[in-house]
């Protein structure tokens, strides 16, 4: 696929800005705080409608204005497409395909696909486990849009489902039964008590809990199941190119490791081993009104020549695993969407010497459409700068560069 | 005011100012009279100015079902589709722990007593598929089916979506294709 223009209106610091993408790499150069990431930006949003940077829309408004737009024309092997996007400051956003709006902005995902690859995925390998989850989940909405809907009905459980564990903590402090389950505490002196409460009021003790255990077991099933079919086909081809950039002298391995998981893939059983996890912690989780068990504690595992990189890979071995993620998630999502995706690089490249910036040129070539920002162009391969266009960034707009 | 902005807000008040003083006193009277006349029906909840609603009072009813929603909004919708012709039961919310609504909030145990004391054939669950609204259709068939066949209606209608925004077509199509609860 291939983005052809770009128009931002209102849009961060961008007060009007229209752009004609003529090469397949666009370098857009330019000192800190210009507006080069807020450009990335914008195309990210359309891509997932959301910025990495902000869930507030108000903060991609241009400041003092009340509403901001992005629209593009895309060019797929289908035909082209004009997407749009109108924010605005009090949250509610319109988003368009082809002029005509949608009413369920869901199917405005899986477009326009992307990969992102800026110098804060540099600590994607090192960072907390919530960073690699989202970097899966990202992942997974451009494979599979339907997979955002199902995250966020996940989350929603887990969101009601804590509430509820911590309305029964605050019930148990107070020793009166109103809410919750208590059956796995027949050792409890007051059980006598809380039964007697059962019998007056059968429907408020009948347990609330049981049913949100169970819509936790379906909706995280549907998580995990996803989670662990996407990084078994991402794993190969990472694990090819980990390879290839570190000279054949290293082996990666790249693992799900889920909270609840099993050997076979299997709906039914998933669920049910989800509910007997939740049994075993039902202490715990009532104590410390929170849910312990489920995806929202997964985690993802690296491994270089069979030790794990999380602690022991150097800085050179974090950065060939990161770049060999990202040229893997290009090549996941050509193959599954049937089209290469844009590929978006923010100051990252300045961070690659010039070894792997040309394995990553050498994988791009041509046939990836680039964004690239970087405040100089000195660090850059002669055969990056011959091929791109390349714009100069200054305040919120764009010029030619002076040479 | 749910879905009022302070820009509409601000008009509202601005026309409300500039009608004369007979046409406002009016106003003020029918809503203090609506808020005093209408209340809830002591069958189904929904929202009557009777002790019992008209659908409830429907003489040509089918009295045999029972057709549970979240909000006296979905009965009106569920009307507006003429394709139902049995009696009501309002719950007045979902279960929804964040906002404290848990099974005692809601109009469940009248629902109950209803069914078990009554010859009810059939209680259609109508809630809307969101993840509360699946709880509480867990939750309310769980207890219902002991004493009656419970369906729930198909959902035809967009994901996450609500019954109040369905277009009659699609609620009319959602309530021939109800299936039983499992
Ligand atoms: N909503 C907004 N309205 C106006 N200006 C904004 C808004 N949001 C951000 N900015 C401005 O945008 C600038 C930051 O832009 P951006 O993050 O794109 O910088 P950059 O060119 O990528 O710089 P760097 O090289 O440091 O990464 C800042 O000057 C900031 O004040
Ligand atoms: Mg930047
Ligand atoms: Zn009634």
């Amino acid at each position: 696929m291939y983005l052809k223009a770009l128009h931002l209106r209102q849009f961060r610091n961008y007060q009007d800005q229209f752009l004609e993408f003529s090469a397949p790499k666009t370098i857009l150069v330019g000192d800190n705080a210009q507006g080069k990431s807020n450009l990335l930006e914008a195309v990210e949003l359309l891509s997932t409608l959301r910025s990495h940077r902000t869930s507030r829309d108000r903060d991609l408004i241009l400041a003092g204005e009340s509403i901001g737009q992005v629209t593009a024309r895309l060019e797929r092997d289908t035909g082209a497409v004009d997407l749009a996007v109108t924010l605005r400051s009090n949250g509610r956003r319109t988003v368009s395909l082809n002029s005509e709006s949608l009413r369920r902005q869901f199917d405005f995902l899986g477009i326009l696909n992307v990969v992102q690859f800026s110098s804060l995925d540099l600590d994607l390998v090192r960072g907390a486990p919530e960073r690699r989850r989202h970097w899966m989940d990202a992942l997974l909405v451009q494979l599979e849009p339907v997979y955002a809907y199902i995250l966020q009905q996940y989350n929603q459980v887990l969101r009601q489902r804590n509430a509820l564990l911590k309305a029964i903590r605050k019930a148990e402090g107070r020793g009166d039964g109103e809410i919750g389950r208590w059956g796995d505490r027949e050792n409890e002196g007051d059980d006598f008590s809380q039964a007697l409460d059962r019998e007056a009021n059968p429907l408020a003790t009948l347990d609330q809990l049981a049913f949100w255990d169970a819509q936790l077991a379906l909706t995280g099933s549907r998580v995990i199941r996803r989670r662990a079919r996407v990084l078994q086909r991402l794993a190969p081809l990472a694990e090819h190119w980990h390879q290839e950039i570190s000279g054949q002298t290293e082996v990666l391995q790249v693992s799900y490791a889920p909270n609840v998981g099993l050997a076979q893939d299997d709906p039914q059983q998933l669920q049910t081993e989800i509910l007997v996890r939740i049994q075993q912690k039902r202490v715990a989780e009532q104590y410390q009104g929170t849910t312990l068990v489920g995806p929202h504690r997964d985690e993802v595992e690296f491994a270089i020549n069979r030790s794990f990189a999380r602690q022991y890979g150097s800085q050179g071995q974090q950065r060939t695993l990161v770049l060999a993620l990202k040229l893997a998630e290009l090549k996941l999502i050509e193959e599954v969407i049937g089209e290469p995706p844009l590929l978006l690089l923010d100051d990252v490249l300045a961070e690659l010497d010039l070894h792997r910036q040309n394995q990553l040129l050498n994988a791009v070539q041509d046939r990836f459409q680039t964004l690239i920002t970087t405040t100089h162009l000195g660090s850059f391969d002669a055969q990056w700068l011959n091929s791109s266009q390349i714009l100069q960034v200054q305040a919120g707009q764009l010029m030619p560069p002076v040479r | 005011m749910p879905g009022v902005g302070p820009k509409t807000a601000q008009r509202l008040a601005l026309h409300i100012l500039k009608r004369p003083e007979a046409e406002v006193k009016a106003l003020a009277q029918a809503l203090i009279e609506a808020k005093q006349q209408v209340g809830q029906c002591s069958i189904c909840y929904h929202l009557s100015a009777e002790p019992v609603c008209e659908i409830c009072r429907a003489p040509n009813r089918d009295s045999e079902t029972i057709c549970v929603v979240a909000d006296s909004r979905d009965v009106i919708a569920l009307e507006k589709t003429r394709e139902y012709r049995g009696k009501y039961h309002v719950l007045g919310g979902l279960i929804s722990p964040i906002d404290g609504m848990g099974p005692d909030q809601l109009y469940i145990q009248p629902l109950i007593r209803r069914v078990s004391q009554q010859k009810i054939k059939e209680v259609i669950l109508a809630i809307s598929p969101s993840i509360e609204g699946e709880t509480t259709t867990l939750y309310v068939g769980h207890l219902l089916k002991p004493f009656t066949r419970v369906t729930r209606i198909a959902f035809g209608l967009p994901m996450g979506g609500d019954l109040e925004y369905a277009d009659e077509v699609t609620l009319a199509r959602a309530l021939e294709g109800r299936r039983d609860l499992d």
